[in-house]
C-alpha cells in the first residue's frame, strides 16, 4: 500500500510530481516568500490525489478520463497562477467544486434510472434558461449570454449544453415521446437560433457539430442528414453577408493584420504569442502572455504556447485527442442506447469545442469566444466540463437496465 | 460490426483528422511563419528589452560611430548625427511608427535578444547586460557621405561596392528624410508623392535601358554560335513594331564592341531575337534576375518576365526596354561580376556584430553567390566597356591616370522623361570599386547625367581606398 503510494507507476503520481515542479518554479519566481502559492498548492495536490484515490475505489468504469483531465486542469491552473495569482487561487477554489460536481453527477446519473424517459423535461427546463437569458441577460464581451444572481454571474448556455445532449439521447433511445423527425429538428434549431440571438456563435457552432455527430450516426433517414448539411451552409453564406459579427470574425481570420489596432487586435495578440514562443517556449513565466486581452479564459492556449512551447500546446491537443478517443471507447462498449448516445454526446462536446478554440487562436479557423474546456479560467465552464465528465465516467461503466426495458 | 458502430468510428476519424490538422497547423505556422510575424511592429515584446538594455552603436567600416543612444531620465534617446546621410541604410526606431532598415533588421542583435533560452536563463541570473550589441559596417563614411552629397536634390540611388568581396562601401537613395527630426515629420514624409521612406537602392525597381546589353552581350558571348555582326540601318522592323535607334542614328556595318560603344538598339535587339528567349533569361537569372538576393536589408527581385513573349517584345527586352525591372543594387553587383572575372559576390553591408566587449559574435563572410559567365567572357565585356569609356557613350566616366569600364543607359518608362543610368567599375586593370548610378526621370542621357556622378563618386572612392 504504502509503495504503491510512492510508485512512478501510479499515473496520478506523476501528475502530482508535474505539479510540485511547477508550483516550485512559480515560488520562486515570484520575489519574496508567497504563502499562497503553498496553500494552493497544498490544496491542489491535496484534491487531485484524494479524488483520483476516490474514482479508483468507486466506480469500474474508465479511469484514464479522469486522470486525462486532471492532467488538463493542472496546466491550466499553473498558466493561470502565473498570469495572475488571484484567478489562480479562485482556479483552484472551483476545481474543488468541480469535483464535489463530477461525484455528485456520477453518483445521481448512475442511480435513478429511465433518464431516456424525461425528453419533456429537458426541452423545457432549457426553454426557461434560455428565455430567462434573453430577459435578464447581462452582456458581457460583446455576448449576451450571462446571467447575473447577486453577485455571482454564469452562463445558462453551460447548463443547456447538457440538457442539450440528454435530449438528444432520449429522442434517439426512444421516439415515441416526440414522434415526428421535424417536431424535433425545430427543437434543434430553435436552440441554435437562441444561441445565435444571443450572439454566442462558438457555443452555437458546438451545438450544431454535436447535433449532426449524433443526427449522422443514429437518423435512419440518411437524406435528411445531407438537406441539413446543405442548409447549414446555405444559412452560414446567408449569415456572412447579413450578420455584421459573422463577417467581423471571417475578415479577422482571412487578413488579421490589415485590423492589428481593431478588430484584429486579440488574434494578432495571440500569434505573436505563439510565434514568440517557439518549438520549446520562453519558459513558465519568461514570456509576456499578459498583452492577450483575455488571455486567462480564451486565449489561455496561446499563453500555454508562448511560455511550454508548440511541443505543450501539442501536448494538450494530445490530451484532449486520447480523451475523445476514451470516449468513443466507451460509447462503442456500451451497449445501453441511452448512455451510448449520451457517452458519444459529451464527448463530441468537449471535443469539438476544444478544437474550436485551439484553431481559433492559431487561426486555423475564424475565432469564435469558448472557453478551453478544463484548462480555461472561469467556474460555469469548469462545474459544466466536469459535470459532462461525471456523466460520461457512468457511461463508461457496465448500466443496468430497466426491468420493462427491451432490448435497446 | 454493426451500422451504428460503423458510423461511430468513421466520426472517430473525422475527430482526429481535426486534431491532427491542429497540430500540423500548428506546426507549420511555427516553422514557416512565425519568424516574420516576431519582427512587427506590433509585437510589444520586440520593445520590452529596450526599457533595461541601451541600444547598441552602429559605426562604419573605420569604426566612426554613425548612430548611438544614451540613456535619460526616462529612458534613452537615440541619436542619428548624419541624419539624411544614412536615412535608409541605418533607417530609424521609436515606438510610435515601429523601425526600418538596419534598426529593423538586426533589432535583436542590437537588443542582444537571445535566441537560444538556455542562454537567456543564465543571464537573468548572472544579471542582465545592460548594453546592447554593435554593429560595424562595410560602408565607408567618408565616401558615402560624398555620394550622399552628390545625389542631393535628385531622385534615385548610387551604389558602390567592392566588387572582389561584395562589401558595399555607400549606398545612397534619395529622396530621403532625417531620422533625426522623423516624428515632427511624419505625416508629411508618408503624404509625400515622392516616397522618401522608400530605400531606392534596394526596392526601388527600374527599367535598365542599355545597361542591360552588357547582359545581352554576357549571353551572346557564351553562346558561340550566335551571329555577332550586323548592318544597322538607324531602325528595324520586327514584325510590324518598329525599333528605332537613338534619334534614328544608322550606325552600318558593325561588330560588338563597336555595338556597345555607340550603344547600337537595332544591333542587340537582332542578338536578342537570334538567341532566343530562354538563353537570355538564363543568363538573366545567373545575374541574379528573378532571384532573391541575400541582404540585410528588405531587396526587391529584379524582373525578367517568366512569359511566352513575342519577337518585338523579346527585341525590346534585349535593350532593356519592355518589362525588364532592375534594382540598383543589383545593377552594382552586375558590374561586380564582370569586373570579377564573372563571379557575382553576395553583397555584404554589416560586416561583423560585435558585443559591448569588443568580442565578435557575428561575422558576414564572403561568398560567391552566382558563377555569371567564364572569365574568358568576362575579360571581352570588360574590354567593351573599357572602350565605352574611352570613344563611346561614357565619356564622361573617364578619370585622368585611371582606367574606367562601364555602360551607359537612357531608359525609357511611363512617364515621359527618361532615367539615366550608368554602372562601370575601376581601375579596369584591377578593379576595387563597382557602381550603379540611376537618376530617375531625369530626361537627358545616363551619358550626361549619370555617368560624371559615376566618375566623381569613383574617383574619391579610389582616393580613400589607395
Amino acid at each position: 500500500m504504502i509503495k504503491k503510494f510512492f510508485s512512478y507507476r501510479m499515473p496520478q503520481n506523476l501528475i502530482f510530481l508535474i505539479d510540485i515542479l511547477a508550483l516550485l518554479l512559480l515560488y520562486f519566481y515570484k520575489d519574496g516568500f508567497d504563502q499562497f502559492i503553498l496553500v494552493s498548492g497544498i490544496l491542489l495536490t491535496f484534491i487531485i490525489y484524494i479524488s483520483n484515490f476516490m474514482l479508483l475505489k468507486t466506480s469500474s468504469g474508465d479511469h484514464y478520463i479522469f486522470l486525462i483531465m486532471t492532467m488538463l486542469v493542472s496546466i491550466g491552473i499553473i498558466m493561470i497562477y502565473r498570469i495572475d495569482p488571484m484567478f489562480g487561487f479562485r482556479q483552484i477554489t472551483w476545481f474543488g467544486v468541480g469535483i464535489a460536481t463530477f461525484f455528485l453527477f456520477y453518483t445521481v446519473i448512475k442511480n435513478i434510472q429511465g433518464w431516456e424517459n424525461f425528453i419533456k423535461l429537458y426541452v423545457g427546463l432549457s426553454l426557461i434558461l434560455f428565455l430567462s437569458t434573453l430577459v435578464f441577460g447581462a452582456k458581457i464581451k460583446g455576448a449576451t449570454n450571462w446571467i447575473k444572481i447577486g453577485g455571482f454571474t454564469f452562463q445558462p448556455a453551460e447548463i443547456i449544453k447538457i440538457l442539450f445532449v440528454f435530449f438528444l439521447a432520449a429522442y434517439y433511445s426512444s421516439k415515441e415521446k416526440i414522434g415526428n423527425t421535424y417536431i424535433f429538428l425545430g427543437i434543434v434549431y430553435s436552440y441554435i437560433g437562441f444561441l445565435f440571438i444571443q450572439r454566442d456563435l462558438g457555443t452555437a457552432m458546438i451545438f450544431y457539430f454535436v447535433f449532426m455527430t449524433i443526427f449522422y450516426i443514429f437518423e435512419e433517414d440518411r437524406k435528411l442528414i445531407y438537406y441539413n448539411i446543405a442548409g447549414a451552409v446555405v444559412i452560414g453564406v446567408l449569415s456572412y453577408f447579413l450578420v455584421s459579427h459573422v463577417k467581423v470574425r471571417v475578415i479577422t481570420w482571412i487578413d488579421p493584420w490589415s485590423y492589428m489596432d481593431t478588430k484584429g487586435y486579440q488574434i494578432t495578440q495571440s500569434l505573436f504569442a505563439i510565434a514568440s514562443g517557439g518549438f520549446f517556449g520562453t519558459g513558465i513565466g519568461l514570456g509576456h502572455p499578459e498583452f492577450i486581452p483575455e488571455v486567462h479564459t480564451d486565449f489561455i492556449f496561446s499563453a500555454i504556447c508562448e511560455e511550454m512551447g508548440i511541443f505543450g500546446g501539442i501536448g494538450v491537443i494530445m490530451l484532449f485527442f486520447i480523451l475523445v478517443y476514451r470516449g468513443f471507447k466507451i460509447a462503442l462498449g456500451q451497449h445501453h442506447q441511452f448512455f451510448k448516445i449520451i457517452a458519444l454526446g459529451m464527448t463530441t462536446m468537449l471535443g469539438f469545442q476544444a478544437f474550436i478554440i485551439i484553431g481559433g487562436v492559431i487561426k486555423m479557423i475564424p475565432l469564435t469566444g469558448v472557453t478551453l474546456p478544463f484548462v480555461s479560467y472561469g467556474g460555469s465552464s469548469l462545474v459544466s466540463s466536469f459535470a459532462a465528465l461525471g456523466i460520461l465516467q457512468v457511461a463508461s461503466e457496465e448500466v443496468e437496465f430497466e426491468e420493462e426495458e427491451q432490448n435497446g | 460490426m454493426d451500422k451504428t458502430s460503423k458510423r461511430m468510428i468513421k466520426v472517430l476519424i473525422a475527430f482526429s483528422t481535426l486534431f491532427i490538422s491542429l497540430m500540423v497547423y500548428l506546426s507549420y505556422f511555427e516553422i514557416f511563419q512565425s519568424s516574420k510575424i516576431v519582427n512587427n511592429n506590433y509585437n510589444k515584446r520586440q520593445w520590452i528589452n529596450e526599457e533595461y538594455v541601451l541600444r547598441g552603436i552602429i559605426a562604419d567600416r573605420n569604426g566612426k560611430t554613425l548612430t548611438y543612444s544614451e540613456k535619460k531620465e526616462n529612458g534613452q534617446v537615440r541619436y542619428y548625427p548624419f541624419k539624411e546621410v544614412y536615412s535608409h541604410i541605418i533607417g530609424y526606431s521609436f515606438k510610435e511608427y515601429g523601425k526600418a532598415g538596419l534598426e529593423s533588421s538586426y533589432n535583436k542583435e542590437l537588443l542582444h535578444i537571445k535566441e537560444n533560452p538556455i542562454q537567456e536563463i543564465t543571464e537573468k541570473i548572472i544579471g542582465p547586460k545592460e548594453k546592447g550589441n554593435n554593429l560595424i559596417l562595410a560602408i565607408d563614411h567618408e565616401i558615402q557621405s560624398y555620394a550622399e552629397e552628390k545625389l542631393r536634390g535628385k531622385k534615385g540611388a548610387i551604389v558602390l561596392l567592392n566588387p572582389k568581396n561584395g562589401e558595399i562601401y555607400a549606398m545612397v537613395s534619395k529622396p530621403d528624410f532625417d531620422p533625426s527630426t522623423i516624428k515632427k515629420q511624419w505625416n508629411e514624409i508618408i503624404e509625400d508623392k515622392n516616397s522618401p521612406l522608400l530605400n531606392r537602392a534596394t526596392m526601388g525597381l527600374y527599367a535598365p535601358g542599355s545597361i542591360f546589353k552588357t547582359i545581352t552581350a554576357t549571353a551572346a558571348l557564351e553562346n558561340k554560335d550566335v551571329e555577332k555582326t550586323f548592318d544597322c540601318k538607324g531602325s528595324i522592323n520586327i514584325d510590324g513594331y518598329i525599333l528605332k535607334d537613338y534619334k534614328g542614328v544608322a550606325h552600318g556595318k558593325l561588330d560588338m564592341k563597336r555595338a556597345l560603344e555607340v550603344s547600337c538598339n537595332v544591333f542587340f535587339s537582332q542578338i536578342g531575337l537570334k538567341l532566343g528567349e530562354e538563353k537570355l533569361r538564363n543568363t538573366a537569372e545567373n545575374y541574379m534576375f528573378n532571384k532573391h538576393v541575400p541582404f540585410d536589408l528588405q531587396v526587391k527581385k529584379s524582373i525578367f518576365p517568366k512569359i511566352n513573349m513575342t519577337r518585338p517584345e523579346l527585341g525590346a527586352s534585349a535593350i532593356g526596354q519592355g518589362k525588364i525591372l532592375v534594382t540598383p543594387l543589383n545593377m552594382a553587383m552586375v558590374a561586380g561580376a564582370i569586373a570579377n572575372d564573372g563571379e557575382m559576390m553576395k553583397p555584404i553591408l554589416v560586416k561583423e556584430v560585435i558585443d559591448p566587449k569588443g568580442r565578435t559574435i557575428k561575422m558576414n563572410h564572403s561568398q560567391v553567390l552566382s558563377k555569371t559567365s567564364s572569365k574568358v567572357v568576362a575579360e571581352e565585356i570588360k574590354t567593351m566597356m573599357i572602350s565605352v569609356v574611352e570613344k563611346g557613350s561614357g565619356k564622361n566616366a573617364r578619370i585622368k591616370n585611371i582606367k574606367v569600364a562601364g555602360k551607359t543607359g537612357t531608359a525609357e518608362n511611363q512617364t515621359e522623361k527618361e532615367h539615366g543610368w550608368f554602372i562601370g567599375f575601376a581601375p579596369a586593370n584591377d578593379p576595387k570599386v563597382a557602381i550603379a548610378v540611376v537618376l530617375e526621370n531625369i530626361g537627358i542621357t545616363g551619358g550626361k547625367s549619370a555617368a560624371p556622378i559615376a566618375r566623381d563618386v569613383m574617383a574619391t572612392a579610389l582616393n580613400r581606398l589607395r
